[in-house]
């Protein structure tokens, strides 16, 4: 039982690391802009079918497709970004909606184009089990948690020490004060999605190494990483990484001890209980933005 | 270097500036004062480019283009109150992002060690979060930011708003030492007796319309509060 236990501990961590990614591409686009986009989630589920699709059709492992995810996810985030900013009034509410909408449509396209078929890599390499003492991984799990961490250093590298990464931070404090430092907050807000499309690019890719994707995947993935941004908050990468691993703990150990059919259940649950429990999320007040 | 002809502006339909003319020396802090809702920070938004007007604005003898962040590159730099500092960020990365435009980012590590050197107490408190500052901290903060921007002409909004008065005492010797070094000034304050004291050129504004503009030196201040309070007797005064 204990090995099962620690073993479920195990994989929800490696899968923290790609729900980590997720989430943050969604703080980033909330932070400089304001706005929840709902479509985020589909985004990486786009980026996985093109590893999908890249993979059927020559037979090269998935991660060959990390380039053409990019250049197709980072343009449909630029789109996003597009229709979004021709919102004029009352842009919170009715970016939800706008987004909303979009997710439901790429999701209809995806399940038109590739069917409602579960996909999965095919790769040897990907799902040899490689082993640590007791636990056992696929190596394809491993090689995504080790990408999404090394993301994780390179964002927050960017945000703290490059010009554009710290407009990001400036225009999300405050977006007065940043345009009298001679920052344009609309190009900002545009670097902001084109960054959470690559961040997305990288973790449906990931995601489709490790793990099985359907179209209904999208919408799961944006509820999971609006679940890890009330946990963790929006201002640190750090705690969006604990929080991440936190859900993925919660749903490994869920499938583990009860039935795969709660996983996702089980994240609203803990969701619920931060929220009662410790309103201002995991770390207290201070991840909140002011 | 900086001039405004004509200058009218407003929200919308309420046109709150009206025909204003006024000149801000090259070298010198002119300050403006005036009580609440004489258009001060009307004025001040107009010239960062936040508020559309009619007239023109010139600096150095070519009109003013461009949105509020490209005013800042071209060196029309504002520090806001203390307020508008970059609260989640650290001391030392709001400075750095005083140098955001291009031509400001080459000698970034010498700038900052200039600023420290101007605020030996910001640099105590570089790793610190700009929102956990006290006021006179933050409100040095905002202009260490703003010298970060290599200003041509800095426009300061109410440094003295919300500070103890020693504090305020200590924010108005940094001003005057930015003067002595040759810094282009424009002050917005309330507190005229302390505006007067380091200004060379002083505005009056009330009610949207500049109804004083005399060197500093020769301006009386029970004269300068008569008008600014528009006290029995001095109204026929102001209107010519």
């Amino acid at each position: 039982m204990t090995d099962l236990i620690l073993q479920a501990l195990f994989s929800g961590v490696l899968i923290g690391g790609v729900y980590a990614l997720v989430a943050l591409g969604l703080a980033l686009a909330f932070g400089a802009m304001r706005i929840i986009n709902l479509a985020h989630g589909e985004l990486v589920l786009l980026a996985a079918y093109m590893a999908y699709l890249v993979e059927s059709r020559t037979g090269l492992d998935p991660y060959w497709a990390i380039p053409l995810a990019l250049v197709v996810v980072m343009a449909v985030s630029w789109a996003l970004f597009v229709l979004v900013d021709k919102i004029k009034d009352h842009r919170e509410l009715n970016s939800l909606i706008l987004t909303f909408a979009i997710g439901i449509i790429l999701t209809n396209a995806i399940l038109l184009i590739f069917a409602s078929d579960m996909r999965s890599t095919s790769s040897a390499f990907l799902q040899d089990a490689v082993s640590f003492g007791d636990l056992f991984a696929m190596r394809g799990e491993i090689i995504a948690f080790v990408l999404s961490v090394v993301l994780m250093g390179v964002l927050w590298w960017w945000l703290k020490s490059s010009w554009y990464g710290r407009a990001v931070r400036a225009v999300s404090s405050n977006r007065n004060a940043a345009r009298l430092m001679g920052i344009n907050p609309a190009r900002i807000e545009t670097v902001s999605f084109l960054v959470a499309g690559a961040l997305a690019s990288f973790a449906g890719v990931a995601l489709y190494t490790m793990s099985v994707v359907q179209p209904a995947t999208g919408h799961a993935l944006t509820v999971k990483a609006f679940i890890i941004t009330v946990l963790a908050g929006v201002g640190s990468i750090p705690g969006v990484f604990l929080g991440a691993v936190l859900l993925g703990v919660t749903e490994a150990l869920t499938v583990t001890l009860a039935s795969s059919a709660l996983q996702e259940l089980a994240g609203m649950v803990l969701f619920l209980l931060v929220l009662f429990l410790l309103p201002n999320g995991l770390f207290g007040a201070r991840a909140r933005r002011g | 270097m900086l001039e405004t002809r004509n200058l009218t502006s407003g929200y919308g339909a309420i046109t709150v500036l009206w025909d204003v003319n006024l000149t801000f020396r090259e070298g010198a802090l002119t300050a403006i004062v005036g009580p609440n809702g004489a258009g001060k920070t009307t004025l001040l938004r107009t010239l960062t480019g936040l508020l559309p007007y009619q007239g023109e604005i010139l600096m150095g003898g070519q009109p003013l283009k461009g949105k509020t962040w490209d005013l800042a590159a071209q060196g029309l730099v504002m520090v806001p109150e203390g307020r508008l500092v970059f609260r989640d960020m650290t001391v030392e990365e709001n400075l750095c992002l005083g140098a955001y435009p291009e031509r400001c980012r080459a000698d970034l590590a010498t700038n900052i060690e200039r600023m420290y050197a101007f605020f030996p107490r910001l640099k105590e408190r570089r790793h610190q979060l700009a929102g956990s500052l006290s006021g006179g901290e933050a409100q040095m903060v905002a202009m260490g930011r703003g010298l970060m921007a290599k200003p041509r002409i800095l426009l300061i909004d109410e440094p003295s708003l919300g500070l103890a008065p020693v504090i305020v005492n200590e924010v108005f010797d940094i001003i005057r030492k930015l003067k002595e070094e040759g810094t282009t000034i424009v002050l917005i304050e309330q507190n005229t007796r302390i505006a007067l004291s380091v200004a060379d050129d002083l505005h009056l504004m009330r009610s949207g319309k500049v109804i004083l503009s005399e060197k500093a030196a020769g301006i009386d201040l029970d004269r300068l509060h008569d008008l600014y309070f528009a006290r029995e007797g001095v109204k026929e005064e102001a209107a010519q």
